[in-house]
């Protein structure tokens, strides 16, 4: 009080200088009744106004010796503390029991939420009435002060409505400072439980809803369009769906409300805060939820169609609601709106027109979606991909995900950190590596055409792959076989590899189709047309986009270094294939080198083409000898041998085998009658084909042969040197070893160990002979072997393991390699025994520049690595941390 | 020229007369730096392919004029069993002038200094062109078990010569191995 008078009097004071003793008493008079009946007002008014008249008519009183102003400063002050009296306190009031509730909301039950609505509809009601009561006297003064303060020169020009509207924002600002001076810290928490649960009951209704409506829809036979249209439509409702909605309209009523209140509290970017962040919880939950169930279906579309089913109906309800109720209420609230939450268009009705604020929300709400189903996508990226293509409908929704939200380096890191913890290790087969390296390029060839995050993410694995030994045989079996490498693999890695090729062969015909007038300028200009930007995060030493074409054959290629290794290796493996046939059928072997032609060029394929060739021409050369026998039989010469081996079960491959890999020899010798025919056939080809000359290469091939015992006769399809083991059985029973070996002309341990194939099948059996270097096998009796064959079946497939090196016709590339490299053997350690240790590749530029001898050195670094291994595991070198080689 | 004149200060007193007979080459010398070169590389591939295990050389970093080298002690030598470590650097006109060599480790030896540096007479004044990488390096590894104690540069290993298990003693104790 003594505040305000000095203020007054320092204000006022030309006033109270023309004021006499009288007019002073009559002011402090008034004064005190003034003070009294706002007291009486503001206090005990409670909502009647019968107090009134009274303030009204000291205010007047005042008002004539000029003193709106300290009226004014009087009344708001008090209004103030009456507010915090009355307003605030007992509001907080009502949320003590909850103080303790930010850290009990694990244990928040269904009651608990009930209860906090109700609590906070009455609070908020109650202090509504206050407010609104207060707002009721000020406008009662200020009726009063408004004549007066017009009267006042200076505040002429201003309108009595702006006057009044100042005066009105002014306690709007006091109401709002006063509760957030005084708001207790768990207010927002127990908003948001408010919100969360109140969209829960929204969603919950929404989702029967949307099965109502889509049932209907289903039976009604609605067209697409009018189906992916918002569910809650009021045309075709029906009672139950109008119950739906009314209940609809009174949750969203009540939220309005609630809302409105807080708004007018000064609460709005609170509450805005609170069911923002319940929606986006919710929204989170669903996301979660929609997208958990497997990456064999899009999620993407149905956590859009939630969105547009549950918050954003929501929101459109509510701002929808707000929206009316401020078009009642004075234009001073839309004032404190946020630019979000801005009024939304007059046509509340029509569902499908959103507001400008609807819109902002649906946008913030789809980024929200797209980002937090990216994240889960991305977290599971390694398994989505194992699961490709199955799971290609997840790896299509993380495409659009990315496209909204960008973030595609975070997919790089996360991914490639997935791969190094599960796949690149050394449990895993190398054809499960490439397996998956097919299906990471297919996969994120989707999400990414030009390829620049599949450069980074397929760094790791094909550094990963160079390091395994058997990754180019893997990867040749995976292009030629269709069957993936080994048979337990998985099987559809081949066939897709050789879709690749075909799917190569393809865009070949097609750009062939093409007129061949100026197609490179077409080309150019196509391209120049075609052109975007690399993404910011390509890297530029990579190269540009148009060399970073996604080509899974190529990208293959790359980790092998160079094609040449790979085709190397092809014909090896394909002159293992070739000689190994019994019939010249090679149809496969012909599509397949067809296509890698088409590939790999013409030039590069030109011996395994010969080889093909080779093929056709036996069939062909080996029908025409046959043919010329057969002539001569009918003329009666010696068709039939005398043992019965006439040269119709004789098959010849002829080879040209400087095209051909080397072929390993082994010299032995094989039956005499089987010789006698081999030179016979020999010798007719000579006939037919002067000056050529046949020279048999009698380790290779295979044979069919039938053994047949007293009581059973078996088949096998053997090695001419098994065959010839076995033969040596056809007169005598038991061999010893020595002799045996000398019969066939093998060494012993070879024979020992070729002979275990017999020994398996429980044809022969071995017994220590008089010599204990010397072993005696014998011919098992036909009648006692039936189950010893079922029994050694198993240690058969371990033999054929153990046989397989021997059992090679053509020596590997890595033999072939070592062999040519060997030169370079002596070369390397003296160098290295003067420099001390050197990494490979250093290795490898040294030889470049200082090996001048003829040839030239002309290895790659893998194949110069490779080497280096065998001369390492050969005790020549040693290999110390760091990739480091020295001499022993 | 500067490679001639380092070569003067290592072999002040046989030099002269080679290098005065070198004199009308220098104007060549630049022509003839690749059959140098062609030289020097055809030498390295006979070294590397000749398998001599107790030597070895090659070029350091990718300087085809100095080479590292390595040789071991002779067996029956007090030198058996060590590494030594040496650096050969080629003049201009090599094979005309000998090249430089010196131990990089050091070795307890009656002619070789303490900086390496070695007193033989075909890297001196008997050096003849017929002389190539792989002849020098043979040379060095059989001064190690025959020194020429008349001309020492050591005196301290040239008075110790005469006794083997003492002389053994010195060269284990000074012997830094190869890294």
């Amino acid at each position: 009080m003594v505040v305000e008078d000095a203020t007054s009097s320092v204000c006022d004071l030309g006033i109270l200088d023309s004021l006499n003793g009288d007019a002073v008493r009559e002011i402090m008079e008034t004064w005190n009744g003034y003070c009294l009946a706002t007291e009486a007002a503001l206090l005990n008014g409670r909502g009647d106004l019968s107090f009134g008249s009274k303030l009204v008519s000291q205010a007047r009183n005042l008002c004539k010796y000029g003193l709106e102003s300290l009226v004014e400063e009087h009344f708001a002050g008090f209004l103030e503390e009456t507010f915090e009296k009355n307003g605030a306190s007992k509001f907080w009031e009502h949320f003590d029991v909850y103080s303790n509730v930010a850290t009990r909301e694990m244990i928040m039950d269904r009651i608990q939420k009930d209860s906090i609505q109700q609590v906070l509809c009455k609070a908020l009601e109650e202090i509504s009435m206050e407010k609104q009561y207060q707002e009721k006297c000020l406008l009662l003064l200020i009726d009063v002060v408004q004549p007066y303060k017009d009267s006042t020169p200076e505040k002429r020009q201003n309108s009595g409505g702006t006057e009044r509207l100042h005066l009105l924002s002014k306690y709007q600002s006091m109401v709002s400072s006063v509760l957030l001076a005084t708001l207790p810290p768990h207010f927002p928490e127990i908003l948001h439980w408010y919100f969360k649960g109140m969209l829960e009951e929204l969603s919950t209704i929404m989702a029967d809803d949307c099965e109502d409506d889509s049932e209907s829809h289903d039976k009604d036979d609605m067209d697409l369009d009018e189906k992916s249209k918002l569910p809650y439509r009021t045309g075709d409702m029906d009672v139950d769906g109008c119950y739906r909605q009314n209940r609809l309209l009174q949750v969203v009523k009540n939220v309005g409300i609630v809302v409105r209140d807080l708004r007018n509290l000064g609460f709005t970017s609170m509450a805005e805060d609170a069911y923002a962040s319940a929606i986006f919880l919710l929204l989170k939950a669903t996301v979660h939820n929609l997208a958990g169930g497997g990456y064999r279906s899009s999620a993407l579309e149905s956590i859009k169609g939630w969105i547009q089913a549950v918050p954003l109906q929501f929101l459109h309800a509510l701002l929808a609601y707000l929206g009316d109720s401020i078009n009642y209420d004075d234009a001073p609230s839309s004032g404190l709106k946020s630019p979000l939450v801005s009024r939304p268009s007059s046509c509340y009705a029509g569902i499908g027109s959103s507001s400008e604020g609807l819109v902002r929300w649906q946008l913030r709400l789809e980024y929200f979606a797209y980002e937090t189903l990216q994240d889960l996508r991305i977290a599971k990226l390694f398994e989505i991909i194992v699961d490709y293509p199955d799971s290609s409908p997840a790896i299509e929704d993380l495409k659009q995900c990315l496209e909204y939200t960008g973030q595609h380096s975070k997919l790089v890191v996360s991914f490639i950190s997935a791969l190094r913890y599960r796949l690149l290790t050394a449990g895993a087969s190398t054809n499960d590596l490439l397996h998956l390296y097919v299906s990471t390029i297919k996969a994120l060839r989707t999400i990414d055409p030009a390829g620049v995050f599949l450069e980074a993410v397929g760094e790791p694995i094909r550094e990963y792959l160079k390091g395994r030994k058997d990754t180019i045989k893997c990867i040749v079996t995976m292009l030629t076989d269709g069957t993936g490498g080994n048979s337990n693999g998985p099987g559809n890695t081949g066939d897709s590899l050789l879709e690749e090729l075909n799917r190569d062969e393809e865009s070949q015909v097609n750009t062939g189709v093409d007129d061949d007038f100026n197609t490179d300028d077409k080309q150019a200009w196509i391209n120049a047309h075609r052109w975007e930007p690399d993404p910011v995060e390509a890297d530029p030493l990579k190269g540009s986009r148009n060399q970073r074409k996604v080509d899974i054959l190529g990208m293959i290629v790359s980790i092998i270094g160079s094609k040449d290794q790979l085709v190397n290796e092809y014909r090896v493996m394909l002159a293992e294939k070739l000689l190994n046939k019994s019939d010249y059928d090679i149809d496969a072997e012909i599509r397949a080198l067809e296509l890698l032609k088409i590939h790999f060029g013409e030039s590069s394929m030109q011996r395994c083409e010969i080889m093909l060739n080779d093929l056709i021409d036996s069939k062909r050369t080996n029908a025409n000898l046959k043919a010329t026998i057969l002539q001569r039989s009918q003329t009666g010469a010696e068709a039939v041998g005398e043992n019965g081996v006439s040269l119709d079960i004789l098959n010849a491959t002829i080879i040209s085998s400087n095209f051909w890999p080397p072929i390993q020899d082994e010299s032995f010798n094989i039956p005499e009658p089987v010789d006698r025919l081999l030179s016979d056939y020999a010798k007719r080809f000579n006939e037919v084909k002067t000056p050529r000359k046949l020279l048999w290469k009698k380790n290779l091939g295979t044979v069919k042969l039938e053994l047949q015992f007293e009581d059973k006769s078996l088949q096998f399809t053997v090695t001419p040197l098994h065959a010839s083991i076995i033969t040596q059985f056809q007169d005598q029973t038991s061999w010893t070893s020595k002799n045996l070996s000398a019969a066939i002309g093998l060494p012993i341990d070879v024979l020992h160990r070729r002979i275990n194939f017999w020994i398996s099948k429980g044809i022969l059996s071995e017994s220590l002979g008089a010599d204990s270097n010397d072993r005696i096998f014998t011919l098992v009796d036909g009648t006692a072997d039936t189950s010893k064959t079922g029994a050694n079946t198993g240690g058969y497939e371990q033999l054929g393991v153990g046989d397989d090196d021997g059992d090679r016709s053509v020596a590997s590339v890595e033999d072939q390699l070592h062999k040519e490299m060997a030169v370079y053997e002596k070369f390397v350690i003296m160098m290295l025994r003067s420099l001390g240790g050197m990494e490979s590749h250093k290795i490898h530029n040294k030889l470049k520049m200082f090996y001048v001898a003829d040839p030239r050195y002309d290895k790659s670094p893998q194949q110069l690595e490779s080497f280096l291994s065998g001369l390492v595991a050969e005790d020549k070198l040693e290999l110390i941390d760091g990739g480091i080689y020295k001499p022993v | 020229m500067t490679t001639i004149n380092r070569q003067d200060s290592n072999t002040p007193v046989t030099a002269p007369p080679i290098a005065s007979s070198k004199q009308p080459l220098p104007t060549a010398k630049t022509v003839d730096t690749q059959s140098v070169r062609k030289r020097l590389q055809s030498e390295l591939m006979a070294l590397m392919m000749s398998g001599d295990s107790g030597i070895s050389a090659f070029p350091e970093e990718d300087n085809l004029f100095n080479w590292k080298g390595t040789i071991s002690g002779s067996k029956d030598t007090v030198f058996e069993g060590t590494e030594y470590k040496l650096s050969l650097s080629f003049p201009n006109d090599y094979p005309f002038k000998a090249p430089k060599v010196k131990f990089e480790t050091s070795c307890f030896h009656p002619n070789v200094d303490v900086f390496g540096n070695i007193c033989l007479d075909i890297l001196q004044d008997k050096w003849s062109s017929a002389y190539d990488v792989r002849t020098i390096l043979i040379s060095i590894q059989s001064l190690l078990g025959e020194p020429n104690t008349a001309s020492p540069l050591n005196t301290q290993a040239a008075s110790l010569w005469g006794n083997h298990e003492e002389y053994r003693k010195m060269v284990e104790k000074l012997y830094k191995p190869v890294a």
